[in-house]
């Protein structure tokens, strides 16, 4: 299992690496992490012509906290996001999640846009990011655009970046004082995702919940954000009865396919499930 | 291409099919056969080298990206003739069999002991999840890990 024959770049800027993606007129790839796209090519999934790594850009693995937004780079390691106090405290789901990826040595190396990119339908960034609503900064030769983290995933493994265009920053709300939990089912301690589920919200001094968001990871062909269960529970104290209707609800906005992890069926019954605990969960919190 | 790096503290320059995974490298190009290769997909851990002092798959990487990094394998612990204190608990505690997964443990602890974390229990099992072993069922890996943590952080409160 090696890698066909490529050729591989260094880019030491953002335009270097929108100059060496054009000059391979879409047969190429960025280098990240690696974590995901370095099997691919071992497996040979992946036949790029040319592989160009960003690893070397430097200021593209920033943590910033402004304008009531969290920036993070493309390429800050989940690691250094682990360790990341700004994050702990401005983008807990975030902090939640990143023990369900991988290993220490996969989220040494493992980067933010490196995953979203990938576009896993069962990837906790993916599912972090449509979750809380993140808008991604995507840079071309025509400039700069921004998408929503909905309609930057656009089905398995597929997102909305052009060939020539390279994700740079994603922007997070600034979500200082919220609750964030994150519950996930999977059939070995690190594996892939059989059903994931992420809740964050905003409790009122009353005890309610001035709003609140679910995502669900793995249940479609990308992750996806619970409207309907989320706007429901805004102004709740998260009740029994309305625990039951939200899981309810998101069972109805899953639709999960059965592949080699599980099947739909499977799928659907951990749904309501999983919700559930992640909300008990939150409701429980003082 | 030309990957110029340190390896175990010694410069290095080879050149090298870009294709080239960094196991590979450091197997078939620089001949330290320590670092062994196990499943390919950054699964296993069995070749786990540190990447400037941090744990990484040498499986998931390019050669090339490690140009001007600095590497340590297991090759790089021992003194002469001397176990490295980390490779003495492990076989205090009798921590292997095979011995195929040993090297990448063996990094990984190191790593923690140079961040200063003196972890056991299930904080330290999730620290090593990423490195499989076959024969022991861990029980003596850990305990091994757990001692030369102690061990290491007492050094540092008394050196």
């Amino acid at each position: 299992m090696k890698p066909a024959p490529l050729e591989y770049l260094t880019a030491l800027t953002v335009e270097e690496a929108l100059a060496a993606l054009a000059r391979f007129d879409g047969n190429v790839r960025l280098l990240a992490g690696g974590q995901s796209l370095v099997p691919l090519l071992s497996m040979r999934l992946l036949r790029p012509m040319a592989v160009v790594d960003i690893n070397r850009i430097p200021g593209l693995d920033r943590i910033v906290a402004a304008d009531g937004v969290v920036r993070v780079g493309a390429l800050a390691r989940y690691s250094a996001l682990e360790a990341s106090p700004v994050i702990r405290e401005r983008v807990p789901l975030l902090a939640k999640a990143i023990p369900f990826v991988g290993d220490r040595q996969i989220r040494n190396r493992g980067t933010l846009g490196g995953a979203l990119c990938h576009a896993d339908p069962a990837g906790e960034m993916a599912l972090c990011a449509v979750t809380l609503g993140a808008r991604l900064r995507i840079v071309g030769h025509s400039g700069l655009r921004e998408l929503d983290a909905e309609a930057f995933f656009q089905g398995p493994y597929t997102t909305a970046l052009e060939p020539n265009e390279m994700l740079e920053t994603v922007e997070f709300p600034d979500g200082a004082g919220t609750e964030a939990v994150v519950v996930e089912h999977a059939r070995r301690h690190g594996d892939f995702a059989v059903v994931s589920v992420a809740a964050t919200g905003l409790r009122a001094p009353d005890g309610s919940w001035r709003w609140m968001r679910i995502g669900l990871g793995a249940v479609a062909d990308r992750a996806r954000y619970a409207r309907r269960a989320s706007e429901g529970l805004a102004g709740t104290r998260l009740q029994p009865a309305d625990v039951t209707a939200a899981a309810a609800r998101c069972l109805e906005e899953a639709g999960p396919t059965s592949d080699v992890r599980a099947s739909a069926e499977y799928r659907r019954h951990l749904v309501p499930i999983l919700v559930e605990r992640a909300l008990e969960d939150l409701a429980r919190r003082r | 291409m030309t990957v110029a790096l340190l390896v175990n503290g010694r410069p290095y320059e080879r050149s090298v099919e870009s294709r080239r995974l960094l196991v590979d490298f450091l197997r078939h190009e620089l001949q330290l056969h320590g670092t062994h290769v196990g499943c390919e997909q950054g699964v296993c851990g069995a070749c786990t080298v540190l990447l400037d002092g941090e744990p990484v798959k040498s499986c998931l990487m390019l050669a090339p990206q490690a140009h001007g990094h600095s590497i340590t394998t297991v090759e790089g612990l021992a003194g002469r003739g001397e176990l490295h204190p980390v490779q003495q608990a492990f076989r205090d505690a009798h921590a292997l069999q095979c011995g195929y997964c040993t090297p990448g443990f063996l990094l990984g602890a190191v790593a923690l002991a140079d961040r200063g974390v003196a972890l056991e229990g299930a904080a330290l099992r999730e620290e090593l999840a990423g490195n499989l072993c076959r024969c022991t069922g861990y029980q003596n890996i850990v305990e091994a890990v757990e001692r030369y943590l102690r061990q290491a952080a007492a050094g540092r409160r008394d050196g």
